[in-house]
């Protein structure tokens, strides 16, 4: 595409103050579905936003080891968030398509885990050294079936660009589409991992390991990181559409962007009715659950690679 | 498949509806023999003080503040709502009411406070008070509690000290 | 300038108006016998569901606005408890739970028991109970954050001094066997 360049900047802005302003929504949605499920009344929709607004008023403790590390931590884990909002077409084109290609996308969401894992260095205690150490096993068997979701829709694209391989492209093959739907189902059942929710939310465990590595902060650094969650919820369930749920693309600008926020709501209610009926997976059989998903994984990329 | 199962769960658990009872615009009847705060009727105390002697926590503090004058203070603290007072006591003048709701930011709030005239024997017209401080210290029905400072006094010790009841433990905390 | 600190002043208003409708507690037990624990389980639970208002149950002080205090303070976790205390950003508040956190309770005068919670940290808001009910601690937290008025308050009866017939050995006549009273009406 020729667009010019600030266009391309705008739009990237535009999906970023998108993602902003309907991320503590979201979450405002997830909280008010669990506790219906739950059979109670439940906090009011705009209840994050009044938490993130108490959150910044709060006195900021520099604490633990490495305080600069804990400001940088912070800052790093929104920026990465934010930035793949600026690659990953949300409803129309991808806004800075030319400023990298899908494996800049795959590095991004693994930079996202590393922020997490300097934030429990930075604090240094025991509970917060147990909690990047799971993030860390985690991330070990869970980016690769993420990486082999994109190479798919890349082999089948034919090309890196981030417009042609991350707009369903995994179902483009003649007959069939195996490895799509292989990995349509790997997908779903590991993406309760990816934006940290039940049953697989090891490194937040609030019971377990006093939330882990975000122990030690407070006030404006806990709003800050609260907000890279929630956002990062928004972001992956962008990308599965994406990538996945790609029917009704082509419709005009209006109606086919407000389609796939629509779609994306829905991901949000899935991982919402997952998350509320489900209990919280020990580390070792998340593991051995997610080693299970690779190898399937695996088999749906040596598909693709033979053209099914 | 375990997941069917759980989203068949979570749809039965929606069919339950809300069960929240909305607290503070609407409340639940307590059920009966419910032991709130207890109300001290002061029409019908006598000034016995066996609630004071009864109460398992010590808090309810009596003193003669002077030949008639005897008073009795509740302080709300560390009550148990046992309902041991309730029932000691012979003129039932302490009910123990269904009230709650008794949360407050300042903790002197809870307290009641009766101030009697004790009447002197219609006999031989001497009140229930020796003349003299010592013998007053031997006598049975003397109390002097601190009411002001609120501290209970052991009558066992018949020393009229400025110790505190409970000790003041020193602790060094960095 | 001058707009920039304007917005900064209005920014503020907001967060501090914020902290009523959104309450992080942390919970601290500090040596009870936990039947004011199991009771502020229960306010966590669907009937009484404290989350409408906001509240939320955190692991981490630091995370907290509002430390939960039961049992009384103890001379084996009096360091914690004000450790803990000391974790919390402010703005901050302590609200004490129980009979045993409010004033010593029925162990007060214990070997290892020091006092109430307030012997140790400052508290703000008192909610007694041997265990409170569950809707005695909502209670409670509605009145901190203005939801309905406090219903406790100090009560004291002076017994009018009226003049009654008082009888006193002054107005005794006579000797022995023959003791008659002549009333003499003084007050």
């Amino acid at each position: 595409m020729n667009t010019p360049f600030l266009l391309q900047v705008l739009c990237g802005l535009g999906n970023a103050v998108l993602i902003l302003a309907l991320a503590p929504f979201c979450e405002g949605l997830l909280r008010k579905l669990t506790a219906r499920i739950q059979s109670r009344q439940g906090p009011p929709l705009r209840q994050p936003y009044y938490d993130l607004l108490k959150l910044l008023g709060k006195e900021d403790l520099e604490s633990g080891e490495v305080p600069g590390m804990q400001r940088f931590a912070v800052f790093l884990s929104l920026a990465v968030i934010l930035s793949l909002a600026f690659l990953i077409p949300m409803g129309f084109f991808a806004p800075l398509s030319g400023a990298g290609d899908v494996l800049l996308v795959v590095y991004l969401m693994a930079l996202s885990g590393i922020c997490t894992l300097l934030a429990g260095l930075a604090a240094g205690s025991t509970y917060s050294v147990l909690g990047i150490s799971r993030e860390m096993m985690t991330m070990i068997a869970l980016e690769p079936i993420l990486a082999i979701a994109i190479v798919v829709g890349a082999i089948h694209a034919g090309s890196f660009n981030l417009d042609a391989a991350l707009s369903g492209s995994v179902y483009r093959t003649q007959g069939i589409p195996w490895s799509g739907l292989i990995l349509l189902g790997v997908l779903l059942l590991s993406f309760q991992a990816f934006v940290q929710r039940v049953p697989f939310d090891i490194t937040e465990a609030e019971t377990e390991i006093m939330e882990g590595p975000l122990m030690e902060y407070s006030g404006p650094k806990l709003a800050l990181f609260k907000y890279a969650q929630m956002s990062k919820l928004l972001v992956y369930s962008a990308l599965f559409v994406s990538l996945f749920v790609p029917w009704g693309n082509r419709l005009p600008f209006p109606l086919g962007w407000a389609w796939f926020w629509f779609k994306v709501l829905g991901i949000v209610g899935l991982v919402t009715v997952i998350a509320a009926t489900h209990a919280r997976y020990r580390i070792d059989q998340a593991i051995r659950f997610f080693a299970g998903l690779l190898a399937v994984a695996l088999m749906a990329l040596i598909l693709a690679s033979y053209g099914y | 498949m375990s997941v069917l199962s759980k989203l068949k769960e979570a749809v039965i658990c929606l069919k339950a509806g809300r069960v929240t009872l909305p607290y503070p615009s609407e409340s639940r009847p307590v059920p009966a023999r419910f032991r709130g705060r207890p109300l001290f009727d002061p029409a019908k105390c006598i000034g016995c003080a066996g609630c004071a002697n009864n109460c398992p926590a010590r808090e309810i503090l009596v003193e003669d503040l002077c030949q008639e004058i005897r008073i009795i203070r509740y302080l709300g603290r560390r009550c148990t709502y046992c309902g041991r007072c309730a029932d000691v006591c012979p003129e039932k003048a302490i009910t123990m009411s269904p009230e709650f709701e008794n949360a407050t930011n300042h903790i002197g709030d809870i307290q009641q406070r009766i101030e009697l005239f004790m009447s002197t024997c219609q006999r031989c017209g001497r009140c229930f008070k020796e003349p003299g401080f010592l013998d007053q210290l031997k006598a049975k029905g003397y109390r002097f509690d601190d009411v002001q400072h609120e501290r209970w006094i052991l009558r066992s010790q018949a020393y009229l000290a400025t110790e505190p009841t409970v000790d003041d433990i020193k602790i060094d905390l960095d | 300038m001058t707009s920039k600190s304007i917005s900064i002043e209005m920014l503020k208003n907001l967060c501090q108006k914020m902290f009523g409708r959104s309450l992080w507690v942390y919970h601290a037990n500090s040596g009870g016998c936990n039947g004011c624990d199991i009771e502020v389980l229960n306010v966590l639970t669907p009937f009484y569901d404290a989350e409408r208002f906001g509240i939320k149950l955190v692991g981490s002080p630091r995370h907290a606005d509002v430390m939960l205090c039961q049992g009384p303070a103890m001379r084996a976790t009096a360091k914690a408890l004000q450790r803990a205390y000391e974790a919390m950003p402010a703005p901050k508040l302590v609200f004490a739970i129980g009979s045993c956190a409010c004033g010593g309770g029925i162990w007060h005068d214990t070997y290892s028991v020091l006092g109430p919670v307030e012997k140790l940290l400052p508290v703000n808001f008192y909610i007694p109970g041997c265990p409170p009910r569950p809707e005695a601690i909502i209670y409670g937290v509605a009145v901190a954050v203005g939801l309905v008025d406090k219903k406790a308050a100090p009560v004291q009866f002076k017994q009018i001094e009226l003049p009654i017939p008082r009888y006193h050995p002054n107005d005794l006549r006579g000797r022995d066997e023959l003791v008659v009273y002549e009333k003499v009406d003084r007050v």
